[in-house]
C-alpha cells in the first residue's frame, strides 16, 4: 500500500483524523475551553497553564506549540478562547490558523463580558465546526503525506532490546519506500550516545548543532544545581533494569536507527516538509516530548514502552508497541502492539516491524488506538525559564 | 547451548541483560560474541537486570552495546547483579559542581 485515505487541507497538508480544536491561551481560560468541549461531541480541548507573565523565548515556544495544534493536518478547525489581553494573544492566534484556510474564530472573556457570554460563543462556534467537519470525507493521499512521531516512555531494558527495533525499522520504511518523514525527540535522552548520533547528520552544520543542544542542556541542568542522575534515568526506568543515563540513551537512540539526520529543530517549531529523519530539541519528559512532536505536525506517534505508559496525545493518535512479554499482561490498555515474541520466543525482530507497520496502516486509515478509544491524552508545554 | 534469555548485545560488553528471573547458585550458560561463559548466579536477579559476565574491578567501565554505560563503585566478581548499588554515571556532575572533583568528569 503506498497510499491511506486521509482528509485533505486548503494548505495541502493530508489528515488522518478531523477534529476541531479549542484552544485555551492562558490558564484563565482553560475552564471555559473544557466546558465547551464537554459539551460539543468532537471537539478537542488544548489547555495549559502558560501564555502570560513569561519571558519572550517561552512566549514564541507557547505561541509555537498553540500554533502548531490549531493548523495540525488532523485539524479541521479552530477555536481559539483567550481571558484578556494575554501575551499570547488570541486573535493572533486565530488569524494565523487562518491562513492555512481553516476555519478559525476567536472568543475573549473580557469582550464578551464574562465566561457564561464566552462560553456560549466557544460552543456555537465549536458545534458548526464539528457539523462541517463530519460532512468531510476521506480520500485516497500518498504516504508520503505521513509524518512518523516517536517518543519513549517507562524505559526498560527491553526497550533498546527489542521495541525500538520494530519502532526504527517501521519509521524508516516510510521514510525509504514511501517517501515520509520521521521525528524522534528527548535530548537529554542523547548522553552519552551524542557523538554516535552526531555522526549521522547530513552535513557538518547540523553535526555541530546536534552536539551544542546536547551541551546546552547538560549545561541547563547542572546549573540548578543539582545532578541529572538525580532524575535520570527515572524510578520506573531503575525498576526496569536501567542503571545509568549513559544505558537509557544508547537504549533510547536504537528507536531511530541508524540512517541519516536531516536537521534538529527547535521545540514544537513545523517538521519540514522534505522527507527524511528529523530530531525535535525537547526534554526527556514525556508529555513536554509529544506535545512538541505534535505541535510540529506528526500525524501519529509511537510511544516505544518497556513497561507500559498512559502517555498520548489528543491530535496525533498515539500507537503503543512494547517487547515486555509482561506489559501486556499488566497493562493490556497501554499495548496496541506486542511484540515481545522477537525478545523471548521464536519471531524475529522484521516480524516486529511489520507488526508496527500493519498497526499504523489501519490507524491512518480511521482505526482508533487504545488511548483515542478511551479518552486518554496529556498535553503539556516545555518552559524554558521562570514565570515573571 | 548458550542461555538465549541472557542477552549480550555486542561481544566487548562485560554485562549480559537477564530476559528471565535468575536464582542465586544456579549456573547459567552466556554467549559472548562467538566464545561460551559458565557463570555462577551470585544473587538473585529479576527480569530486565544485568549481571556481569566477567570479574569487574572496581572503578572499571561497564560496558553494554559496546559503550560505556558507567563505572564499577566496587569490586564486581562474574555472576553478580550490576545495577545501581554498584554502578556510578558518568555524566551530569551537578552534585559536584564547584566541588574540586569536578575534574574527574569523564566523557
Amino acid at each position: 500500500m503506498s497510499e491511506f485515505l486521509g482528509y485533505e487541507r486548503d494548505d495541502g497538508s493530508v489528515g488522518i483524523r478531523n477534529h476541531v480544536a479549542i484552544i485555551s491561551t492562558a490558564p484563565y481560560a482553560n475552564d471555559t475551553v473544557k466546558r465547551a468541549a464537554d459539551i460539543i461531541d468532537g471537539a478537542v480541548p488544548i489547555t495549559h497553564p502558560l501564555g502570560r507573565c513569561q519571558t519572550k523565548p517561552d512566549v514564541f515556544q507557547t505561541y509555537r506549540t498553540l500554533l502548531g495544534y490549531g493548523t495540525h493536518p488532523n485539524v479541521y478547525g479552530t477555536v481559539v478562547v483567550a481571558h484578556a489581553g494575554e501575551i499570547v494573544d488570541g486573535d493572533e492566534l486565530a488569524a494565523d490558523v487562518a491562513e492555512t484556510g481553516r476555519p478559525s474564530d476567536s472568543v475573549n472573556i473580557h469582550a464578551e463580558k464574562g465566561v457564561m457570554n464566552a462560553l456560549k460563543r466557544t460552543v456555537d462556534s465549536a458545534r458548526d465546526m464539528v457539523q462541517e467537519a463530519s460532512a468531510q470525507r476521506r480520500v485516497p493521499a500518498d504516504m508520503s503525506n505521513l509524518t512518523f512521531g516517536i517518543n519513549c516512555a517507562t524505559s526498560d531494558t527491553t526497550s533498546g532490546l527489542c521495541q525500538h527495533k520494530a519502532t526504527a525499522r517501521a519509521v524508516w520504511r516510510l521514510i525509504d519506500e514511501h517517501g515520509g518523514r520521521g521525528c524522534f525527540a528527548e535530548t537529554p535522552e542523547f548522553f552519552g550516545g551524542e557523538n554516535e548520533l552526531s555522526e549521522r547528520a547530513v552535513n557538518d552544520e547540523v553535526r555541530d548543532e546536534i552536539l551544542e543542544r546536547v551541551d546546552n542542556w547538560d549545561k541547563r541542568l547542572q546549573a540548578t544545581g543539582y545532578d541529572v542522575r538525580g532524575a535520570q534515568p527515572t524510578p520506573d526506568n531503575m525498576d526496569g533494569g536501567l542503571t545509568t543515563i549513559e544505558e537509557k540513551s544508547l537504549g533510547a537512540l536504537v528507536k531511530s536507527g541508524d540512517g541519516p539526520i536531516q536537521d534538529i529543530i527547535d521545540y514544537g517549531a513545523k517538521i519540514p516538509d522534505d522527507s527524511g529523519m528529523y530530531i525535535m530539541d525537547t526534554p526527556g519528559h514525556g508529555a513536554e516530548s509529544v506535545t512538541g512532536i505534535g505541535a510540529g505536525g506528526a500525524h501519529f506517534m509511537v510511544i516505544s514502552t518497556g513497561q507500559g505508559h498512559t502517555l498520548s496525545n489528543a491530535i496525533m493518535p498515539t500507537i503503543k508497541i512494547t517487547g515486555n512479554p509482561g506489559s501486556a499482561e499488566r497493562v493490556p490498555e497501554q499495548t496496541d502492539v506486542d511484540v515481545s515474541e522477537a525478545l523471548v520466543g521464536d519471531e524475529t525482530f522484521d516480524w516486529a516491524g511489520d507488526q508496527l507497520w500493519d498497526e499504523i496502516e489501519k490507524v491512518v486509515n480511521g482505526q482508533v488506538t487504545l488511548s483515542e478509544a478511551m479518552g486518554e491524552s496529556q498535553f503539556a508545554i516545555h518552559r524554558i525559564g521562570p514565570s515573571t | 547451548m548458550p542461555d538465549r534469555y541472557l542477552q549480550v548485545v555486542e561481544p566487548s560488553d562485560n554485562v549480559a541483560t537477564a530476559l528471565r528471573e535468575l536464582e542465586a547458585g544456579e549456573t547459567v550458560t552466556v554467549a559472548v560474541g562467538d566464545e561460551e561463559r559458565t557463570i555462577e548466579v551470585q544473587e538473585d536477579v529479576i527480569f530486565g537486570h544485568k549481571i556481569a559476565v566477567e570479574d569487574i574491578a572496581s572503578g572499571e567501565t561497564i560496558t553494554k552495546y559496546g559503550k560505556s554505560i558507567g563505572n564499577a563503585t566496587e569490586d564486581i566478581p562474574a555472576g553478580t547483579w550490576v545495577h545501581v548499588q554498584n554502578v556510578e554515571s558518568n555524566y551530569g556532575r551537578g552534585d559536584l559542581a564547584g566541588d574540586e572533583q569536578t575534574a574527574t568528569v569523564s566523557e
